[in-house]
């Protein structure tokens, strides 16, 4: 009863799966249009203060309220919001470079080369990300935050993509392309090409959503966004003292977080990385 | 009691229609098996048979709507849902490469749980159970055989694991599902005779679904061939096989018989590969290799290395191209000694090499049909797409791939077409030398009659040798001009194909040949099966 026909194809998304990406792209491309047009569509320029009262709740006149030195929380966040997405994709752009392109090298290397940089990066691995993102800005500075982040988040990806190409490389079909002259270059050129076709939309997204929590938590805890540039975490961070009597205060910042968060994840289709 | 009452299954008027496909796909579907019979429902894939078996599993699409009556044992008209309740125990038992079984998990662990499941048994004591069914069947190995992964194991153990499973539950029908498809001739032919023998013993109906027509010589009994979803003729396999039969049985029967002898090739001149002194380790770490193998493939010519899986053919095969490193001896491939070359220089020679296998999963999944094709001479030859694109359309022409779209991936190929795909990337790449092994596994009849066609064509077009790693004798007989029998990687006989065929001397060779060959008292005439 079986039918080769009847397989899917690789890299080829269950509807629902499909319909997660377009609702995330759709998402994620409505935030870097806010993001961008940010400028003109906030009400007042970042950092701006006592453009009303201060701690005033949302209402008609300032949407999201305003903060403890009256600048209007709608306009912090669109101007957070650019700087979060910028750095996050930077990190991303990081990650997939440490982390899944070498990881996807490193599984060919020679000599136990690769084994090596497995092991290493197992042990990276095995320390929170945060705490590494924390380490590398202590080694470096604030301003290479984004950096810092998307190295913290590489030797996870490093580890996804190595055990790709491992299996890739063992396949069956690896074998045989090998055995009729097909040499290591061309055999990785093809496995990066289809692997950047069906994995590669999906592993930036993922990437994205990871390292924009982790800039963020950095950010809350004064590690990350240098000040007067202000980024999510940052903001959800200076709520802290105004919290318990102004909500709104981290309240938004944190529900543009999260929207930014479930866009990327819902554009990687939901997808942990892990294949069955 | 009535005959109808006496049935374990009953199907009347049968009819699956799948929404929106213009035929049904199985229509008026019509058969009575009492114990003890044996009803072989041939045909080629698409048939109908899939879909019967899938109602009869109670497994059908959601798509699929189904009319008319499914009775099993002597209960009134049921769906295939509600056998349970007919205290019929009904036995299902798979091809070994149906994905029945987890790739990642041990095999005999699996079995013990299934069989547990099944009899409702604690592990331990489906365990035991499992033991003695093994024990019980002639020619079965140990339960230990069993230890191991799917894909370690060799499909005739796997199959013995199923039978011993199915056996154990002392079913009153069994549902065979191409049981002995992927099996090498002569394990299909042992594992058959253990059904026959089990089915005397316990006295269970046997359904088996088959896609050739040498399960209906080892099994016997009814044979019900197929087409389009319907009964084209039924009857016993002897008469079926005979020239009174149906035009499309006839086919179907001459497509699979023993395949007319190769025409000799002229022997072009100087050997393209030879072989000297050669030992292999079927492990790395085993230290017992065979003897010294020496052997010569001139240009143009055709050996087959006849073996059973396990035998070391592929062994020899990967020592002989520099795929594993031989514990001694020499290969001189294309008069280059192979041993004192770098691994990049060994990988440049190779180019010379094709590959035809009967292994789906040679060929990456992911690659369009228009690359897959084009690769060979885009990575040796550095040529671009449009200097490739007039190769690529005359191959998949040749082999009748050219009405499928270039951009559909391999992966949604059906098997058939995934091999003729094999054989229009060897053509493309004009190879000195074809290693061929068991192109015709899992294949129905026809197709395996179209793959000769097409290896014949391209050894007759673009010259290669052929090296053949089979354990079919009639796939030898039609391709090959000499062959070497080995056994536990020792040579056992050795010599012109047409003269083994005729006169083996080891016992070996002649259970090989009987394998595909039968004796007139086991079944079919020899005459019958030679078309």
């Amino acid at each position: 009863m079986t039918s080769a026909a009847a397989q899917l194809a690789p890299g080829a998304a269950p509807p629902l799966r499909k319909f997660a990406r377009i609702a995330g792209f759709a998402g994620l491309g409505a935030i870097a249009v806010l993001a961008g047009a940010s400028g003109v569509i906030a009400r007042a320029p970042a950092g701006a203060a006592g453009i009303g009262p201060a701690l005033r709740p949302p209402s008609f006149d300032f949407l999201f309220g305003t903060d403890l030195l009256g600048r209007d929380v709608a306009s912090e966040i669109l101007h957070a919001l650019t700087v979060t997405a910028a750095d996050a994709a930077i990190a991303a752009t990081v990650v997939l470079a440490a982390g899944s392109l070498f990881g996807f090298l490193a599984a060919r290397l020679p000599w136990r080369i690769g084994d090596l940089g497995l092991w290493l990066m197992g042990v990276l691995n095995a320390a929170p990300a945060l705490l590494l993102a924390i380490l590398f800005v202590g080694l470096s500075s604030r301003e290479y935050a984004p950096l810092a982040a998307g190295l913290a988040a590489a030797p996870a990806a490093f580890l996804r993509a190595f055990a790709k190409a491992r299996e890739l490389s063992r396949s069956r079909h690896a074998e045989y392309a090998r055995a009729s002259g097909i040499g290591a270059m061309a055999l990785l050129k093809r496995d990066l090409a289809y692997e950047i076709r069906d994995d590669g939309i999906s592993t930036a997204a993922r990437a994205l959503a990871a390292v924009a929590i982790t800039l963020s938590t950095l950010s809350f805890f004064g590690f990350g966004a240098v000040p007067p540039a202000r980024d999510l975490g940052l903001m959800i961070g200076a709520a802290r003292a105004t919290y318990f009597d102004a909500w709104w205060t981290a309240a938004f910042p944190a529900l543009a977080l999260i929207l930014f968060v479930f866009c990327a994840r819902l554009a990687a289709g939901l997808d942990e990385g892990e294949r069955p | 009691m009535s005959e109808a009452d006496a049935a374990v299954l009953s199907i009347a008027d049968l009819t699956i229609i799948r929404a929106g496909a213009p035929l049904p796909e199985l229509e008026r579907f019509s058969l009575q098996l009492n114990p003890g019979q044996t009803a072989i429902v041939l045909g080629e894939t698409g048939c109908g048979k899939e879909a019967l078996f899938r109602a009869l599993c109670g497994a059908s699409r959601p798509d699929e709507r189904i009319s008319g009556a499914i009775r099993f044992g002597s209960l009134g008209p049921a769906l295939p849902q509600d056998r349970q309740g007919s205290g019929l125990r009904v036995a299902y038992l798979p091809c070994v490469d149906q994905g029945v079984l987890s790739p990642s998990a041990d095999v005999l662990s699996q079995f013990v749980r299934i069989l547990a499941r099944r009899l409702g048994l604690p592990r331990a004591s489906a365990r035991e159970e499992l033991r003695l069914a093994l024990g019980r069947i002639e020619g079965a190995p140990p339960v230990a055989a069993l230890r191991g992964r799917p894909g370690s194991l060799d499909p005739g153990v796997l199959a013995w694991g199923f039978l011993a499973v199915t056996l154990a539950q002392s079913p009153d029908l069994v549902l065979a599902d191409h049981a002995l498809s992927q099996l090498s001739p002569m394990q299909a032919r042992n594992i058959a005779g253990a059904i026959i023998a089990a089915q005397k013993q316990l006295g269970f109906a046997l359904l088996y679904a088959a896609r050739g027509t040498l399960a209906t010589t080892w099994l016997g009994g009814r044979v019900l061939v197929m087409r389009a979803g319907k009964i084209v003729e039924e009857g016993p396999a002897e008469r079926l096989a005979s020239s009174h039969a149906h035009a499309y049985t006839q086919m179907l029967y001459k497509s699979a018989t023993v395949q007319s002898p190769v025409q000799k090739h002229t022997i072009r001149g100087e050997p393209i590969l030879q072989v000297r002194g050669l030992r292999f380790a079927a492990k790395k770490s085993e230290r017992n290799t065979a003897d010294g193998i020496t052997l010569d493939l001139r240009r143009g010519a055709s050996l087959a290395i006849v073996g059973e899986p396990g035998s070391g053919r592929r062994e020899l095969m990967r020592a002989m191209l520099g795929l594993d490193k031989p514990a001694a001896g020499r290969t001189i491939f294309d008069s280059v000694d192979i041993g004192i070359l770098s691994r990049s220089m060994v990988s440049r020679l190779r180019r010379r090499v094709a590959f035809i296998t009967g292994d789906d999963d040679v060929l990456d999944p992911r690659m369009t049909v228009r690359d897959t094709v084009e690769e060979p001479l885009r990575a040796h030859l550095n040529l671009s797409r449009e200097h490739v694109a007039g190769y690529r359309e005359a191959a998949l022409k040749r082999v009748g791939l050219n009405s499928i779209p270039g951009e559909r991936t391999v992966a949604m190929l059906s098997s058939f077409d995934r091999r003729r795909l094999q054989i229009a990337r060897a053509i493309v790449s004009v190879p000195r030398l074809a290693v061929i092994e068991e192109p015709q596994r899992g294949l129905g009849p026809l197709e395996q009659s179209v793959m000769i066609d097409l290896l014949k064509d391209f050894r007759a077009q673009e010259g290669p040798a052929f090296l053949i790693l089979t354990a079919n004798f009639a796939l030898a007989r039609a391709l090959a001009d000499d062959a070497m029998v080995l056994k536990d990687r020792h040579v056992v006989e050795r010599g012109s194909l047409a003269e083994l065929v005729r006169a083996p001397q080891d016992a070996y060779t002649r259970r090989l040949i009987e394998a595909v060959v039968p004796r007139p008292e086991e079944g079919l005439s020899q005459a019958v099966l030679q078309g």
